[in-house]
């Protein structure tokens, strides 16, 4: 502890003399870009240590066919092996389906629940906290509740089935199809996420309902009352308010929960872990890309292979971040 | 100008810290801690308890480093953590593992080969001590893939069993569990048919079908050939798959015991497990030993026998030569006998030494009831999975076969087939 309050004020000292020192000179120009350029290093270091120097170990890693340690220099040979790997491919759809279910899904309900809660006049607090709950859970913790409750023996899921006379699932053992399960077979099995899947996008759901909530309530709770009271008094109704009042003003909003959902869809791992233990089980239907670098990384010690595929995620992120950002000049409104 | 040195050193900072990617296979790794020996373990409860003082009389008896037990998750969670050590070239001085972990090890050149400390004349084995092992727990640390050498060392051994509920079984006039595979189908059907119940929850494990093939008179590698596709590995799939068709089985979900508690429930019949449940089985069953019993897998041939040999072995890692000598005294102070005999005793796990077994309180133990005996019986015909490198990965390959015939997605023909075909092109690939 002593050391620490040491470090902490010999810290404290040199800020103090550099504030002091740079203060001095930031009447200069020259000097005013050097201030800001010291106060900035600290922060650049961490970020070239910590946040680029992983990238680059990953992307070098992903060029040799390292197995538990051991391998040759691969150049490109990882790469081509996942594009042409159909257990890659499968990932990528996974993901796909996930971030096609859960980020729309979320933010549109987020903006229900949000919309209503600016709209409700008592107990608005209560309800806000309760929303957020789940978000402030323990995604492991909850996601074990959530096994039990869909527990095809036993569970609350198939009770209240059975309850009202509906077969009974296999919920997060079951790799067919919603589509398949829902019409009883009439869509192949292969067809649409699985049973599994829906059931791990429920959870996120669930789980984030409540961050997105709190963001749209704020993004809300800026848009001037007047604004709608004007619209109201020239006869629209409370649809159109939303269509054409709350909704762009609400854009920019929308458009950083939607590059946040999306970031953190390609991300997804707790839940999958937890609910499905790795996707062995659903015959790969819930083995999304995370989950399946995992695996190749530390189950099958393929280390080169493992990066190889975190490489084209990060890839895959940052394009789909930046044609979000291309599109979302024409509908992101910020005046 | 200035912002773009910042940037450009930061960028390089990054480039140095993050180069070297490839690890080198040759020298040692960094011990978790210069002052203790650290070993990754999962025990937990009373196991965890009995062990730590195990470790405790270990360290009062030497002077050298002491060991300090880490508990570390389940088997599959250690071998992460230990993959994920060895890339950061930082270790434990030991693990718990089973063999085709210690295979994986091994090809990081991680492994501390221990034929050096067992045959020195001090601190080693005689030859009359390595006699006393029961053969089947030793030969499996001999791997092929490193010229025969001994990379680990037996610590806990079980064996595949079948958990009978007698209840459910009394309930279905059924008056003795199956011997064979034949009779198990026969009684699901007949407790099915009498119960409205399914007789067996299953637990996807790629070691239980393991166990299946075996006791049906199969293999799983001849030669560095996979055999799915012969009529064992068949004949296993394909019970799984009359089990699910006539619903007379249920899958349970991954990693869970919700088998023991459908078993302890009466809500099946049968579950197959390795004998180390056998002590939470008796708790689970209120300690009435009347209602439930440990059988031998059912066989296909009752005069050829054989099952699967279950429990982790411990490797010692490339810490340093302190570590690693007090690492080995510690392994061969567990295995000694008067602690094998006091481990056996009070966890359930199988005597793997031979004078251990011959221990009155061990007589006393298996006498007491029948059921405890059967686990020892079992090791005469126990039989291992391969200790191949590639091996952990094909694990994942034939739950995954197992999981679509459960679901009804493919026949068991189909998915042995396929399963043939992907196991040996995934060793011919581990094996480069």
């Amino acid at each position: 502890m002593s050391l620490w309050v040491g470090f902490s004020d010999g810290l404290d000292r040199v800020l103090a003399w550099a504030d002091g020192h740079l203060v001095g000179r930031s009447g200069r120009p020259e000097g005013g870009r050097r201030a800001a350029l010291c106060l900035l290093a600290p922060a650049l270091l961490l970020l070239g240590v910590f946040g680029v120097a992983p990238i680059v170990s990953t992307v070098l890693l992903s060029l040799f066919d390292l197995r538990y340690g051991n391998g040759a220099f691969a150049g490109l040979g990882n790469y081509q092996e996942a594009l042409q790997s159909s257990a890659f491919w499968n990932s990528v759809r996974v993901t796909a389906w996930y971030l096609v279910g859960v980020v729309p899904t979320t933010i549109g309900l987020g903006f229900v629940v949000a919309w209503g809660l600016m709209h409700v006049t008592q107990g608005r607090t209560l309800f806000r906290t309760l929303y957020f709950l789940p978000y402030i859970t323990s995604a492991y913790a909850a996601a074990l509740v959530w096994r039990a409750l869909l527990n095809p023996q036993g569970g609350l899921a198939n009770g209240l089935l059975e309850w009202i006379g509906l077969p009974t699932q296999q919920w997060l053992l079951e790799p067919r199809g919603l589509l398949h399960v829902v019409t009883g077979g009439a869509v192949a099995a292969d067809v649409g996420p699985s049973l599994a899947l829906c059931c791990v996008m429920a959870f996120d759901i669930w789980h984030g309902l409540g961050f997105t909530v709190v963001i749209l309530l704020a993004g809300l709770s800026a848009i001037p009352q007047e604004l709608e009271d004007a619209a109201r008094i020239d006869g629209a109704g409370v649809l159109q308010v939303i269509r054409h009042v709350t909704l762009p003003l609400l854009t920019p909003t929308l458009y950083f929960l939607l590059l946040i959902g999306t970031i953190s869809g390609f991300q997804a791992f707790n839940s999958f872990y937890a609910l499905t233990q790795s996707g062995g089980n659903t015959l790969g239907t819930t083995e999304n890309l995370v989950i399946y670098l995992f695996a190749n990384f530390y189950d099958n010690g393929r280390w080169g292979y493992g990066a190889a595929i975190a490489t084209l995620l990060l890839v895959a992120i940052i394009a789909l971040a930046l044609v979000q950002a291309r599109f979302a000049r024409r509908w992101v409104h910020y005046s | 100008m200035l912002t773009r040195s910042f940037i450009g050193l930061s960028l390089l900072g990054g480039l140095i810290a993050g180069c070297n990617p490839t690890p080198s296979s040759s020298g040692d790794f960094q011990p978790l801690s210069t002052d203790q020996v650290v070993f990754w373990d999962r025990q937990t409860t009373e196991t965890a308890q009995l062990l730590q003082r195990i470790t405790d009389e270990f360290n009062d008896s030497q002077e050298g480093l002491p060991v300090r037990i880490e508990t570390t998750g389940n088997y599959g969670e250690i071998y992460r953590k230990v993959m994920a050590s060895i890339q950061a070239r930082q270790l434990p001085a030991m693990a718990v593992s089973y063999e085709s972990m210690t295979a994986q090890y091994a090809a990081s050149g991680a492994v501390v080969p221990l034929d050096g400390f067992v045959s020195a004349a001090s601190g080693g084995l005689s030859p009359e001590e390595l006699a006393d092992f029961f053969p089947a727990v030793l030969e499996s640390n001999y791997y092929s893939d490193y010229d025969g050498q001994l990379l680990s060392f037996p610590f806990s051994k079980s064996v595949l069993m079948l958990y009978a509920n007698h209840r459910v079984l009394r309930a279905a006039g059924i008056e003795a569990p199956p011997k064979t595979w034949e009779e198990f189908l026969q009684q699901c059907r007949t407790i099915r048919e009498k119960t409205g119940k399914p007789a067996y929850a299953i637990s996807v494990d790629c070691s239980t079908i393991s166990g299946m093939i075996f006791s049906m008179g199969g293999e799983l590698v001849v030669d560095g050939v996979f055999q799915y596709d012969q009529p064992a590995a068949r004949q296993a799939f394909g019970l799984l798959e009359t089990l699910m068709e006539e619903e007379l089985a249920y899958q349970i979900q991954a990693r869970t015991f919700d088998d023991e508690v459908a078993f302890a429930r009466d809500d099946v019949a049968f579950t197959i497990r390795t004998s180390a449940g056998s002590a939470n089985m008796a708790v689970a069953m209120g300690g009435k030993n009347d209602d439930w019993s440990m059988n031998p897998l059912p066989q296909q041939n009752l005069d050829r026998p054989a099952t699967i040999l279950f429990g982790p072995n411990i490797t010692i890692f490339k810490t340093g030569a302190e570590q690693e000598r007090v690492a080995w005294a510690f392994t061969r102070h567990f295995t000694s006998v008067p602690v094998m005999t006091e481990w056996a005793l009070a966890t359930g796990y199988l005597p793997i030494r031979k004078s251990v077994a011959n221990d009155p309180r061990m007589q006393a133990y298996w006498d007491a009831w029948p059921s405890n005996k059967v686990p020892y019986e079992c090791l005469a015909f126990a039989k291992t999975e391969p200790n191949l490198r590639g091996w952990q990965e094909i694990r994942s390959l034939v739950e995954k076969a197992e999981s679509a015939v459960l679901a009804g997605l493919k026949s068991a023909e189909a998915a042995t087939t396929e399963l043939q075909v992907e196991a040996q092109a995934t060793l011919a690939r581990a094996q480069q």
